[in-house]
């Protein structure tokens, strides 16, 4: 039994919110083996997506570990975290955040350009990512031209664009209605035959039946996984 | 990519882009104008005073050329001295005076050089020939037109006035030989020349053989300024001033000038930054969530910050290029309002355009864009992400 | 003017100690604080005036060559200051005061004088008396000292005109630059202006809570600007008049100045809240958000 890519154990999450303090994870512990696909559940509040944002290295534990793929990531400096996140990790938002002034190829090469991708390179692979989620014909369009669906597929692309080996994402059809929604959600399950390890938090429940394993989540801890 | 991120995002915002290359071209504009200022004089009057190449004058102890009625005795006997030196390679005596000349029921009045035509560093001939004659005489288009005359004619010149009496010292007929252009002349000044024996023998006894003013061409490759030494200890009577002690003192007078160049100059750069910086804050804050994404899916602080401040230096450029023609023409308009200074040489100029002054106004502005731009992006990259992406949500 | 024209021409010497017993005998010289610092001469010094220059010290501190004809030992009786003369202020001339008639023996001048300053009695119009001299006047000519002034401020003139110059620059300059960044910082609140439309709140309501709060940014800034202008104002004059040694005041905050300064900051300032705010609730909210 191969080691799981995302090991988690006892970590702990407190920020301040005005006054007061918030005990956002209070000691969850977490294993996501290779090639999985997990939904987190949970209601609002749960810390659901604070827990997301540790394993993307977006934030940091206030105490207990976090490894990605074998890497203590819980107490890396920004600089590392940034060139790991670039490499190993593929983020997809409920709102898209596409860059609105760049067209959709461009939001895709986006990440390669950062990672040093040759310019042909660069084109040639984003071209493909767009034609694998489905909007081979749509490179030029900008944002604003494009459908909710449509913008969350590129996001998704722009994801996976350094070849990452972990997609995480955060009620990534939140802001779909339930065609578009479907149509994420088996654009996730591709992905996961084709070998990428998946995470997702979220609130829809065709999302979370999808997936293969499912961790609910409240006040804080896990319940079940 | 950075740059066409930076492009694109300048152009996204069109109207507020256009503003602040607008306000940054009015602070290059004056920056522009203060440093041409600062510069200016004294390029313009070294120019000047080297146009002739005369490197050296000689003026009565303690005075500088005709800035005072005072006279050097002995002109024989100094250009004699001087003669003894081997660097000095030309002299010229210049003596100066007033004439009067009478048209009708007129009397005009100008002021008169007497030099040697064939060594003479004061004008430049447009027409006609020089002076080389007893009976003849030169004068400026100024001078022409008020007395109504053109080249050829024969005017009655008196000179040496003597207000008490009311009567001149001497009186010729002289013939116009030639127009010429003075090039220490200020504007609306009557202006001649004539040999200097010809204005000698027009003059008071008292006024002979002395001269206002030498001009001293040292031989090439010689040092002026052992040269100028030389004669100081040579001719304790005469002080010789050299190119940079004439632009020294003529610094020292128009201090004032350098140093409001400087505080406005000052100013303006300051103005500029703090538009700059006020528009890649705004910019940012705006774009805080954006931010955060690009940090989240692995673009480096860095790379952040470098496309952040390519828009300020984007904005510093462009506001650098429209204020370099603002600031040209409304140098002229300043150099024309200070070139009406009571007897300054219509040649000199305030405002100076050097290449190498216009470079250094730009470099300024584009290092203050960078500066600029620098603290903001710093700061909203350094945003945590998590933080920055909940407030996004939450907006 | 033979004076100032003397000034610069005129050689100082300090005497040696054995010809100070004739002080008793010497007149008295006034010089300018430039002179007295430039030469570091102060009152009680004796000097030697001369106005021919070549005048040398040989070692016995004797003085020899020059004309002592036209020579004087003096004694500095008081260091002046120079009165607010805007044409002189760059010049570096040093200026000395002697008694007329000394100083016609030593220039050679003989029983000269450039210009006579005639004071009239207050009862006595001006023009009257100009003009009976004039009638009567043989080798010179009776002018009002204002023409005088005129004439010979044209220097000022032209400095006066540049600095009205540079001042309508740095007017317009400025103005530019207000409206730069008032529109900026407006603009910086249109997630807020378009939130609150989103919720119902009119057009002309956001509008006037803009142009209050402009104005109340204007306003402090006038405050701040008025304050911040006149501290500068002591500055400058404190920094030329030691410079040049002159108590000519070369920056003067008035009141009509403040006035002036303030309206127009504020019609700057407002006008450029209100012309951002315009434009921004003409927009549709969803817009403004970037979506």
């Amino acid at each position: 039994m191969s080691s799981p890519i995302v090991s988690i154990r006892d970590v702990r999450r407190d920020y301040a919110l005005g006054a007061e303090r918030v005990h956002a994870l209070q000691g969850v512990t977490l294993d996501v083996e290779r090639g999985d696909y997990v939904a987190i559940v949970g209601p609002s509040g749960c810390g659901k997506s604070t827990l997301l944002n540790l394993i993307g290295v977006i934030d940091h534990p206030t105490s207990g570990t976090v490894e990605i793929g074998g890497k203590r990531v819980d107490a890396m400096s920004d600089r590392e975290a940034t060139s790991f996140r670039l490499r190993n990790i593929g983020f997809v938002f409920q709102r898209f955040y596409l860059m609105p002034i760049l067209s959709a190829l461009e939001n895709v090469a986006l990440p390669m350009a950062e990672a040093k991708v040759g310019r042909q390179e660069r084109q040639e692979r984003s071209a493909k990512l767009l034609a694998y989620v489905g909007l081979g014909n749509r490179e030029r369009h900008r944002p604003s031209e494009l459908s909710g669906g449509e913008q969350q597929r590129v996001a998704i692309a722009r994801a996976l664009a350094n070849g990452p080996s972990l997609l995480l994402a955060d009620e990534p059809t939140g802001e779909l209605d339930a065609r578009t929604g479907a149509e994420i959600i088996s654009l996730f399950q591709r992905l996961n035959a084709d070998g990428t390890t998946i995470v997702v938090v979220t609130h829809d429940e065709d999302l979370a039946s999808a997936a293969r394993r499912k961790v609910h989540m409240r006040d804080g801890k896990v319940v079940d996984a | 990519m950075r740059a066409a991120l930076a492009q694109a995002s300048l152009i996204r915002h069109r109207s507020r882009t256009l503003l602040a290359v607008l306000g940054v071209a009015v602070a290059a504009a004056m920056l522009l104008d203060m440093v041409m200022l600062a510069t200016g004089m004294r390029e313009s009057f070294r120019e000047l005073l080297l146009s002739r190449g005369f490197e050296l004058r000689l003026a009565p102890r303690g005075t500088l050329p005709f800035d005072t009625d005072a006279t050097m005795p002995g002109v024989g006997a100094i250009t004699a001295i001087l003669r003894t030196n081997p660097d000095i390679r030309e002299i010229s005596p210049v003596m100066g005076g007033s004439i009067h000349v009478r048209v009708g029921n007129r009397d005009v009045s100008g002021s008169v050089l007497g030099i040697d035509p064939a060594v003479q560093g004061d004008y430049q001939l447009l027409s006609g020939r020089d002076p080389t004659t007893a009976d003849a005489i030169v004068v400026n288009d100024y001078l022409l037109g008020r007395l109504g005359a053109r080249a050829g004619d024969t005017i009655s010149v008196a000179t040496g006035y003597d207000p008490q009496t009311r009567t001149y010292s001497g009186q010729r007929r002289l013939v116009i030989t030639g127009r010429v252009k003075f090039i220490y002349g200020a504007t609306e000044q009557s202006s001649s020349a004539m040999r200097r024996e010809t204005l000698e023998s027009m003059s008071d006894v008292s006024k002979r053989d002395r001269a206002s003013l030498f001009m001293v061409k040292v031989r090439k490759g010689a040092d002026a300024e052992r040269v100028r030494d030389w004669i100081d200890a040579q001719l304790p009577n005469v002080t010789a001033i050299s190119i940079a002690t004439a632009i020294a003192q003529v610094d020292a007078r128009l201090s004032y000038f350098r140093q409001l160049s400087l505080i406005l100059g000052a100013v303006s750069l300051f103005v500029g930054f703090l538009l700059v910086t006020t528009l890649v804050t705004v910019s940012v804050n705006e774009r805080a969530g954006e931010i955060a994404v690009m940090r989240a899916i692995g673009v480096s602080k860095a790379h952040v910050i470098q496309q952040i401040v390519i828009e300020g230096v984007a904005i510093s450029l462009a506001g650098a290029v429209l204020g370099l023609g603002l600031g040209l023409v409304t140098a002229r308009y300043l150099n024309a309002i200070l070139s009406a200074f009571p007897g300054l040489p219509m040649a000199i100029d305030f405002f100076l355009f050097q290449p190498r002054a216009a470079w250094s106004a730009l470099g300024l502005l584009i290092a203050s864009g960078i500066g600029a731009g620098v603290y903001p992006a710093w700061r909203a990259a350094s945003l945590p992400i998590a933080e920055s992406l909940r407030r996004e949500a939450i907006a | 003017m033979l004076l100032f024209a003397l000034a610069s021409s005129l050689l100082l010497q300090v005497t040696s100690p054995a010809a100070q017993s004739r002080a008793r005998e010497l007149r008295t010289i006034a010089i300018d604080e430039a002179f007295a610092a430039q030469a570091h001469l102060k009152v009680g010094d004796t000097v030697t005036v001369s106005s021919r220059p070549g005048a040398t010290r040989t070692a016995d501190g004797s003085e020899s060559g020059g004309d002592l004809l036209y020579s004087e030992a003096v004694i500095i009786g008081a260091i002046v200051r120079r009165g607010a003369d805007p044409s002189e202020v760059a010049r570096g001339d040093l200026l000395v005061r002697m008694h007329l008639d000394q100083l016609q023996r030593v220039s050679g001048y003989g029983d000269r004088v450039d210009r006579f300053a005639i004071a009239t009695a207050p009862s006595t119009p001006v023009s009257e008396i100009i003009d009976r001299i004039n009638h009567v006047a043989f080798g010179f000519k009776a002018y009002p000292s204002r023409e005088i002034a005129v004439e010979t401020s044209r220097t000022f003139q032209v400095v006066s005109r540049f600095h009205r110059a540079i001042g309508v620059i740095t007017i317009v300059a400025s103005s530019v630059f207000l409206l730069c960044i008032m529109v900026l910082k407006v603009e910086e609140r249109r997630r807020d202006i378009a939130a609150l439309r989103l919720m119902g709140i009119s057009r002309s309501s956001v509008v006037r809570s803009i142009v209050i709060e402009s104005a109340l940014v204007a306003v402090l800034g006038c405050v701040l600007g008025v304050a911040l202008g006149w501290a500068a104002s002591l500055l400058v004059n404190w920094h030329y008049q030691a410079l040049y040694r002159t108590p000519l005041e070369f920056s003067i905050v008035t009141p009509p100045i403040v006035a002036f300064a303030v309206a127009l900051s504020l019609i700057l300032g407002i006008g450029a809240g209100l012309l951002a705010s315009l434009r921004l609730v003409r927009t549709p909210p969803l817009q403004l958000f970037g979506r």
